[in-house]
């Protein structure tokens, strides 16, 4: 097994910082190219890499294609980063494949649509407390005050209970990077480290496409030659490498309806005792989860347990392959379908399932709340900064959302997008949208399907090694 | 039961043409967009016969690699269609010049030899597109044996059982038998739906195919052993090492063939290759589209191809004196899914083919596997033996995409079906009309 690089690798990408309350997104732009290079080398050794000791602040930095692009970096090599991160989250195709119309078409977005200010580069700065956050950001604030102007702030918290807004557990089932040092997890989440982090062989035994420096600029000497060994073809000599021990991060701000989420599951139960109804909305918006609100896995957990369950160590072939117990569209059969890819044996749909994973990073924003179908009304906006690192982020992340996530037509599904992720407010008329709760006998079927998640912003960032930030000081 | 066919023709473009076939091909497609976005009949829709249609412009241009002999500018026109009565595919070209002869004449009089327009008539019509007429190699079909109007029939049968149970109440213990009774007297009580007591012809695999196929195989392996091992020596060591990754690729292009794609639920794929010169390596090509023919033909015969379950219909066919290949599919979901299933499922069958082609991902043993269908990828040692093509994952969708040809117009008579939806409503048209145990009864409502 190769051992991952830690001190050059974000930590980000490693640890999800669980243990920082608080967290700031700086959505920046470059005012001046080389004072910003300047502010990139001062800091560069302050960036907590994957080898840091954590205390009580984290800092990590990310560039958006035209952060690049302002900084000067050359257009022949700019066009070896991956078409997505160039392209940017936002163009006409990639707005059917991620399904952002209606309230979350991109010309409502409050950053990242090309109507907004441009984004250069996002500093992400993390803290046991706000306090101790804005201090941090305080801090280094003289050092780029002329470099760069603050475009938008996303303010995060670690989630309470890791619990999400509309009151279920989160990011129970995470992979594990082979390599990193982290003890092996199991259940299918222990993943090559070449499907997160550039320079390193994925699933598929190949390396990722990564960003090769094609034409020389700046101090190529502090980077290394790309693990694949590709070369110029007229003098042999190997390309370097400027995304060794990078990734990619999707960043989605996600304004979450929580009053009208559990008022549609209510309106959808037929019980009139209060207690009763609210048992049963609660128990369909487990089945469009996947799990009850504390995590407890449908496959395994009939009932709500009550209690905070992380059990991720279950199938579906043997367990459930009526969909009794979890339904085919619910969210978590859907992003890790296990062993049931698509109709390949068990042992071929868990291989297949890891070349499609994500390393979730979420912080939610807004009022500490969680909902339940008893309390549903949060006071003010509240959301998700929905964050993801991936090497290839259109075999993975778009790969969720769309051909997982957005597809009515998942497995044998005829028209269920995914419930949680996947819903249109204008879907096409002939398809409808439904979610299909498989029973005994006759499935249930929730017709008429509400989307509660709406996208106020999102963009696409490349997370630099530690030396590749040093070198892009010097482009 | 009524078969599936395919049909190709080229007609030769004239150059002060092109200009405006294009202007046309981009109105046709544009104003089918519309009419399918809004809901409205289309002028395909008129041609009873026709499952999908495309029309692609094929030039110098298409092709990423230096073709092997000059190419001019070809309008390719091709089909998938019902085969009605004796001669299906004059009866199909006769449907295509009467239901569509507006864009028939405003496409081909940009074209060489197209008859003048006081000359035209249905014979004349047809007949310019016999000229152009060429042998499809090999061709698969998702849903054998499923006509338009019975794949728009049993969608109707589904939608309708479908509201049926969901707006009637259940008592709670009811029997499955009960319910799929309660259905079958539903349905008998609607007249529109008399159709569905004849059972529909579903093919089976042909065993006796596929057996004669695996004692062929049995016989020929000795020299099978030598062939590959000959290929390999001669041929696979001295390919050169291919790096074009998906970055390399031009955006002018992808953007172009990004611009029609993920509309729908479904997606169409249009691809040339340059086969590699040599008559072994034209032996070799031939070879896998003869058992490419035969497991299309007889064995995936139940929606799935070489292991892919979101085909409707796929086809190979040589042109250009056999020195050139086309290949064109219809598939549900996006192309990022459906190259990924192609190398997930089933890597071995496409790398066996496509090795054969200019600057495809360097193979060793060229898909030495594939020749027994259905072999798991995880047999012993096939990491070893098998390795490239389609398995260097990052070359080959970079292959894949740079080798792929912009489509003109595509027609998709059934966008809100997947083909499993297609293959699930006929069982359900089948399973209706059967006495079904408690829990065949069981498994019945579950395809609701």
């Amino acid at each position: 097994m190769t051992a991952l690089e830690l001190s050059e690798i974000q930590a980000y990408l490693l640890s999800d910082y669980q243990q920082m309350g608080y967290s700031k997104y700086y959505l920046m732009q470059v005012k001046d190219a080389a004072a910003t290079k300047n502010f990139l080398a001062a800091i560069a050794h302050g960036i907590t890499h994957a080898n840091a000791t954590i205390t009580d602040t984290c800092f990590n930095i990310g560039f958006t294609s035209n952060g690049l692009k302002q900084l000067g970096y050359n257009e022949t090599n700019m066009h070896s980063f991956s078409r997505e991160f160039r392209e940017g989250m936002v163009t006409e195709h990639r707005q059917r494949l991620l399904g952002n119309f209606e309230s979350s078409d991109p010309s409502k977005w409050q950053w990242g649509a090309p109507a907004n200010d441009r984004i250069d580069l996002i500093l992400m700065v993390f803290g046991k407390d706000e306090a101790i956050a804005e201090d941090f950001y305080n801090g280094i604030k003289d050092k780029f005050e002329t470099a760069l102007s603050v475009i938008h702030i996303l303010d995060g918290k670690a989630m309470p209970d890791n619990r999400e807004h509309f009151g279920f557990r989160d990011g129970i089932s995470q992979p594990v990077i082979k390599g990193s040092g982290l003890p092996p997890c199991g259940n299918n989440n222990d993943i090559e480290p070449g499907e997160f982090v550039l320079g390193y062989k994925n699933e598929y035994t190949v390396y990722p496409d990564t960003a090769l420096l094609k034409i020389a600029q700046g101090k190529p000497e502090l980077l290394a030659d790309n693990a694949e060994g590709l070369a110029d073809e007229r003098t042999k000599v190997k390309y370097k490498d400027v995304g060794q021990n990078g990734t990619y991060f999707v960043l989605l701000q996600l304004q979450q309806d929580v009053d009208g989420f559990w008022e549609f599951w209510k309106k959808q139960s037929v019980e009139t005792d209060e207690k009763k109804r609210n048992e049963e909305a609660t128990m369909l918006a487990a089945k469009m989860m996947g799990r009850w609100p504390g995590g407890a896995p449908l496959v395994k957990y009939d009932k709500d347990p009550g209690v905070d369950v992380t059990d991720d160590n279950f199938k579906y072939v043997k367990e459930d392959a009526s969909g009794n117990k979890c339904p085919f569209g619910a969210h978590i059969r859907r992003m890790n379908p296990r062993d049931v890819f698509e109709e390949s044996s068990p042992k071929v749909s868990l291989s297949l399932t890891r070349r499609h994973r994500i390393m979730r990073r979420v912080r939610s924003y807004g009022e500490d709340f969680i909902g339940s179908a008893e309390n549903h009304k949060p006071n003010g906006e509240v959301g998700l900064l929905f964050g993801c690192f991936n090497a290839n982020i259109s075999k993975q992340f778009e790969f969720l959302q769309y051909t997982w996530g957005n597809s009515p037509k998942f497995k044998r599904l005829y028209a269920d997008p995914d419930p949680l992720i996947g819903v249109r407010e204008d879907p096409e008329k002939k398809l409808g949208q439904i979610f299909t709760i498989p029973q005994a006998t006759t499935n249930r079927v929730i017709s008429d399907m509400q989307s509660f998640v709406t996208v106020k912003g999102g963009a696409y960032f490349f997370f630099p090694s530690i030396t590749a930030i040093k070198f892009l000081a010097t482009i | 039961m009524i078969h599936q066919h395919p049909l190709i023709t080229l007609a030769e473009v004239r150059e002060d043409k092109l200009h405006i076939l294009k202007t046309r091909l981009e109105d046709i497609r544009v104003s089918l967009l519309n009419a399918q976005m809004s809901e409205q009949p289309v002028e395909f829709g008129k041609v009873s016969t026709l499952h999908y249609g495309r029309w692609v412009i094929l030039s110098r241009d298409s092709f990423r690699d230096e073709p092997a002999i000059p190419v001019g500018i070809r309008l390719v026109l091709t089909t998938n269609y019902d085969g009605i009565g004796n001669d299906h595919e004059d009866y199909h070209l006769a449907e295509l010049v009467t239901q569509l002869t507006q864009y028939i004449d405003d496409l081909y009089e940009c074209c060489v030899g197209y008859p003048e327009p006081e000359e035209r008539t249905e014979e004349s019509r047809k007949n310019f597109l016999k000229k152009g007429l060429i042998r499809t190699s090999a061709f698969y079909n998702g849903a054998p044996g499923r006509s338009v109007s019975q794949i728009h029939q049993e969608d109707s049968l589904h939608q309708h059982i479908w509201k049926f149970l969901k707006n009637k109440k259940w008592d709670e213990g009811t029997p499955a038998v009960e319910i799929h009774r309660a259905i079958k007297q539903e349905i008998d009580s609607r007249p529109e739906f008399e159709w569905t007591k004849e059972k529909a012809g579903v093919q089976g695999i042909k065993w006796l195919s596929l057996i004669a196929y695996g004692v062929l195989f049995i016989v020929m392996l000795p020299l099978i052993i030598g062939w590959l091992v000959y290929l390999f020596i001669f041929h696979e060591l001295w390919d050169k090492k291919v790096t074009l990754a998906q970055s390399d690729l031009d955006d002018t292009k992808i953007n172009e063939l990004k611009k029609v794609e993920d509309i729908f639920p479904q997606n169409q794929f249009t691809q040339v290759a340059v086969l590699k010169p040599g008559f072994a390596r034209r032996l070799n090509f031939r070879i896998w589209m003869f058992r490419t023919r035969v497991l299309a033909g007889d064995i995936f015969v139940k929606g799935k191809l070489l292991n892919i379950p979101t085909i409707h219909f796929a086809r190979w066919v040589l042109i250009d004196k056999n020195k050139h290949v086309l290949f064109f599919s219809n598939f549900d979901g996006n192309w990022e899914q459906y190259l990924g299933d192609f190398i997930d499922q089933s890597g071995w069958g496409l790398t066996a083919i496509f090795c054969n082609t200019v600057k495809f991902p360097r193979t060793n043993f060229m898909g030495v596997l594939g020749i027994i269908p259905g072999m798991p990828l995880t047999f012993p040692g096939s990491k070893f033996v098998l390795t490239g093509g389609a398995y260097d994952e990052e070359h080959f969708l970079a292959w894949s995409r740079s080798t792929q040809v912009p489509t003109q117009v595509w027609y998709c008579p059934y966008r809100h079906l997947s083909i499993k939806n297609v293959n699930n409503n006929t069982m359900i048209r089948n399973e209706l009309r059967q006495d079904l145990t408690e829990e065949q009864a069981k498994l019945f409502l579950k395809r609701f």
